[in-house]
């Protein structure tokens, strides 16, 4: 993505705002929304009954035909943009129009209806307040369900005067008023009538549409003809399924429990000269549908939930952050609807937090997706090397983080910290900043216990410590601290040498066979030694072993079967220190370092929506630490680390972590827990460089203080 | 469940009234209309009738009414929703096209949620024929223009609900 648009959009005051009110505002009316209705099972249905579809679309489609045949309707199936395109013309060419007056449809911006029809001398005519406004403007919707959330009132104020030809204040009530009146004509004078659709039933043949304005039932009403563009994948088997679309789909866009108008259309009403065709969009989705990866993107309903929590979409909003279709699913969609060429860019600029996976209508991983989607894109310049060479060579990789810290030194001070580490010898990334690689990695202090005498206590549950990059290289004494907290609450801890990376920087940057390599050495190292646990104070680390590894190795059934067996006992250090809640001794009150302090809670993007851990934490904090905790707002939104994005992307990066940084200033505590080296490398990097005064610890750190203080 | 009909549509800013019957909420009406240009939609012939000497326009001058008069197949109580069967489409003009639409409604065909209505969309919409089914719920509105909502930008800006309580 070109710098310079990010740069532009990042210092778009209104945009910034209007996505910062919104980001904020949304899940307070989503939730209410959904009061006294269980989200999970109603998206569980969904997403269901969706898959189930997509297994046997081309059977879908046809029942649907059929039927809306059958009522009446004329079903016209396009497989290109191209064929919908001239289909439609012909449909308005044989009335002998000239005016399409139109009402929302992704579908119509999704193969640029408006441009084919304009040269063929058609005038087209959106009616959604929003749509007009952009059409208006000449530019493409920002938002999926709020196509012009980037335009101000004095935007539209001066669109509209210009429209008009007369002056129209920016007054937000009066420019409706401008609307509904100049647009009143074009319904009436509408030879034809363009809209999208929610939903299709493929019993009755019945089309759903959900609007709020409207303009639906006026476009689909007034015209003699009326014509539905709908993706293929719109189709559900019957009204059962399409209730349960409708039930969700406000709920999630909007935060309204219903919209204005929901409509339900079955064959043309009105008699003779009335004519109703439906034209099936597949442009690429019957063979998605097919695809045993990708096949899951097709289950999205259009709610836009994803770009509405998305932390990187509330920065740059949905003209870098998509293509047509924009936010987290409109990433995943561009590559199938609109080439792989459109999507190299901007695949790179999810962050991997998750968030969207957690209110996805349908249940779709899309972070997954996008991961698994730049698999597929050209990789840059450098890369190849890097992930291929280096990393899968422990030695070398370890020698050159060593290098690193020899290297680093002329250029320390400010600057860069990354998470995953490989991309400092990025060619790519090498100019831009390093981070502060400690002298002596945890490995090499590791390796000099190990060789003293030590007493074994066969009764003392084994653990192994994988401790990640990050930390082993940056931070030494966290890995001190995860070692000597949980010797203490009773565990016997090791740490095996042949470690090394995880692979998730190599997953991310679309090197699978590298994931995959890293995963086998990983899984081999850590099953050698007899174990009852491995623990990681990494989320992503965690991640990775739990659920990456098994993912990675399910083609090989005797590698799947140990990927398993490593994944079911790999906990994250919140979740091994909890089961010694109450701990044995007891701790003694009030110790003079750790007790009695005030933290506020970051949770790890990957800890909590990549591992479901989010209570043990509080639980540690709160029972082990004797700490209280003063939660902040959107605990759990991203820090804008992302590993290597904070160096892809360092405005964006710098962004996400100042509203981060204004939820930790407005607890008051002096303290930020966390249990991420990254969030940590981040978060701390922020509130020094803002001068501050706030502490960030991991967890771990915290309890070795207050376990290192009641002992004394 | 007329109560928790009202607080929801009153919640999306239509406007409820209770009658405890027909003659009182055809009177209301009458009152509302009277001078004004009116549209209206298939309605019961007792109540169509007894709306006789009300301005009605014709059906190709529908744009030009002032009021839009309907009947409810239904009504959901959790959402104040309202369901319009009207596959003729002079009878839905009348319902989109005025600045003002009362609907009347039978308390008696309200049920407690969208699943609740299934069956009767299930039923209107596998009848033999073409079909156009409406759930309407408050006025036309928008936040279109930097989120703030905004109402009556295409519909009616004005959404009266008539509830008759007979029997």
């Amino acid at each position: 993505m070109a710098k310079d648009v990010i740069r532009q959009k990042i210092n778009d005051a209104f945009l910034r705002r209007a996505l910062k009110n919104f980001a904020a505002a949304y899940p307070v009316a989503r939730a209410r929304a959904f009061e006294g209705l269980d989200f999970e099972e109603l998206r569980g249905r969904i997403s269901a009954f969706k898959q189930a579809g997509l297994r046997d679309l081309p059977e879908l489609v046809a029942r649907f035909t059929a039927s809306a045949e059958k009522a009446g309707a004329m079903v016209h199936l396009c497989a290109t943009p191209e064929e919908a395109n001239r289909t439609i013309h012909g449909i308005i060419a044989a009335k002998g129009a000239d005016f399409l007056v139109k009402s929302k449809a992704m579908t119509s911006e999704e193969i640029e209806l408006n441009h084919y029809l304009e040269e063929r001398g058609v005038r087209c005519l959106e009616t959604d307040l929003g749509e007009w406004i952009i059409q208006l403007a000449g530019e493409r919707p920002s938002h999926m369900v709020m196509p012009a959330i980037h335009k101000n009132r004095e935007d539209v104020a001066e669109l509209f005067s210009r429209a008009t030809g007369r002056e129209c204040p920016p007054d937000i009530p009066q420019l409706v008023r401008v609307a509904r009146e100049t647009l009143r004509s074009g319904f009436l004078a509408g030879q034809v009538g363009l809209s999208g659709a929610n939903v299709a039933m493929a019993d009755s043949g019945a089309i759903g549409i959900i609007t709020n304005e409207g303009n639906g039932r006026l476009v689909t009403t007034l015209p003699r003809t009326h014509i539905a563009l709908i993706g293929v994948e719109k189709i559900v088997p019957s009204l059962a399924e399409a209730l349960d679309v409708i039930d969700i789909l406000p709920k999630n866009a909007t935060g309204q429990k219903i919209t204005s108008y929901v409509s339900f259309i079955k064959g043309p009403t009105g008699g003779e000269g009335r004519e109703l065709h439906i034209v099936l969009l597949d442009n690429g989705r019957l063979r998605l549908a097919a695809d045993p990866d990708f096949s899951e993107a097709l289950k999205c309903v259009k709610c836009g939930a994803c770009a509405n929590v998305c932390p990187i979409y509330e920065i740059v909003g949905g003209h870098v952050f998509g293509h047509i279709y924009v936010g987290g699913i409109g990433l995943v969609l561009t590559p199938f609807f609109h080439g792989f060429d459109k999507a190299e860019e901007i695949l790179k600029l999810c962050i991997g937090c998750k968030k969207c996976n957690e209110v996805c209508a349908s249940k779709i991983d899309i972070e997954g997706l996008i991961v698994d989607l730049r698999d597929k894109v050209r990789k840059p310049v450098g890369q190849k090397f890097l992930f291929g060479t280096l990393m899968k060579n422990r030695k070398l990789f370890h020698a050159a983080l060593r290098a690193a810290y020899l290297a680093q030194k002329p250029f320390q001070g400010e600057g860069g910290r990354i998470r995953h580490l490989p991309l400092i010898l990025n060619r790519e990334t090498a100019n831009r900043s390093l981070p502060p690689i400690a002298e002596k990695p945890f490995r090499d202090i590791a390796h000099e216990d190990n060789s003293k005498p030590k007493t074994q206590n066969s009764k003392r549950e084994k653990v192994l410590f994988y401790s990640g990059c990050l930390a082993d290289f940056v931070f030494p004494e966290m890995c001190r601290d995860t070692v000597t907290s949980l010797e203490t609450l009773g565990y016997e801890m090791s740490f095996p040498q042949k470690q090394t990376c995880c692979g998730i920087p190599a997953r991310y940057s679309g090197e699978m066979e590298v994931a995959r390599d890293l995963a086998r050495i990983n899984t081999d190292v850590l099953l050698e030694e007899e174990a009852d646990y491995v623990v990681t104070i990494c989320p992503t680390c965690t991640m990775s072993l739990r659920h990456d590894f098994p993912k990675l190795l399910s083609a090989d059934p005797a590698w799947r079967e140990k990927a398993e067996r490593l994944a079911a006992k790999t906990f994250n250090f919140s979740e091994l220190a909890a089961r010694k809640i109450p701990p044995i001794p007891p701790l003694s009150k009030g110790g003079a370092e750790g007790g009695g302090i005030s933290v506020t809670y970051h949770d790890a993007c990957h800890l909590k929506r990549g591992c479901g851990v989010y209570e043990e934490p509080r639980r540690v904090l709160t029972e082990l630490v004797g700490a209280e905790i003063r939660e902040m707002a959107d605990c759990d939104k991203c820090c804008g680390f992302g590993g290597s994005y904070s160096i892809k992307y360092p405005e964006i990066s710098r962004e996400v972590l100042k509203n981060k940084m204004e939820n930790i200033a407005a607890t008051g505590a002096r303290t930020v827990a966390v249990d991420c080296p990254g969030c940590k490398l981040q978060i701390e990097g922020g509130l020094e460089a803002a001068g501050a005064g706030i502490a960030v610890e991991h967890s771990a750190t915290l309890l070795a203080r207050r376990l290192g203080a009641c002992r004394t | 469940m007329v109560e928790q009909f009202t607080t929801a549509a009153e919640a999306v800013g239509a406007e409820v009234k209770r009658f405890p019957t027909m003659n009182e909420a055809v009177n209301a009406i009458r009152t509302r209309a009277a001078g004004r240009a009116v549209a209206a939609s298939a309605l019961p012939p007792p109540v169509r009738s007894a709306l006789d000497g009300l301005d009605f326009v014709p059906a190709d001058a529908l744009h030009t009414a002032e009021i839009g008069l309907s009947f409810a197949q239904a009504g959901i109580a959790r959402t104040g929703s309202l369901l319009l069967a009207l596959s003729d489409p002079a009878g839905r003009s009348a319902t989109a096209l005025p600045p003002v639409h009362l609907v009347i409604l039978d308390a008696a065909t309200i049920v407690a949620d969208l699943s609740a209505l299934g069956t009767t969309l299930g039923a209107l919409l596998s009848s033999p024929g073409s079909a156009y089914l409406s759930l309407i719920t408050g006025p036309s509105r928008t936040a279109d223009i930097e989120r703030v909502l905004t109402i009556g930008v295409h519909g009616p800006k004005e959404l009266q609900i008539l509830i008759v309580e007979e029997n």
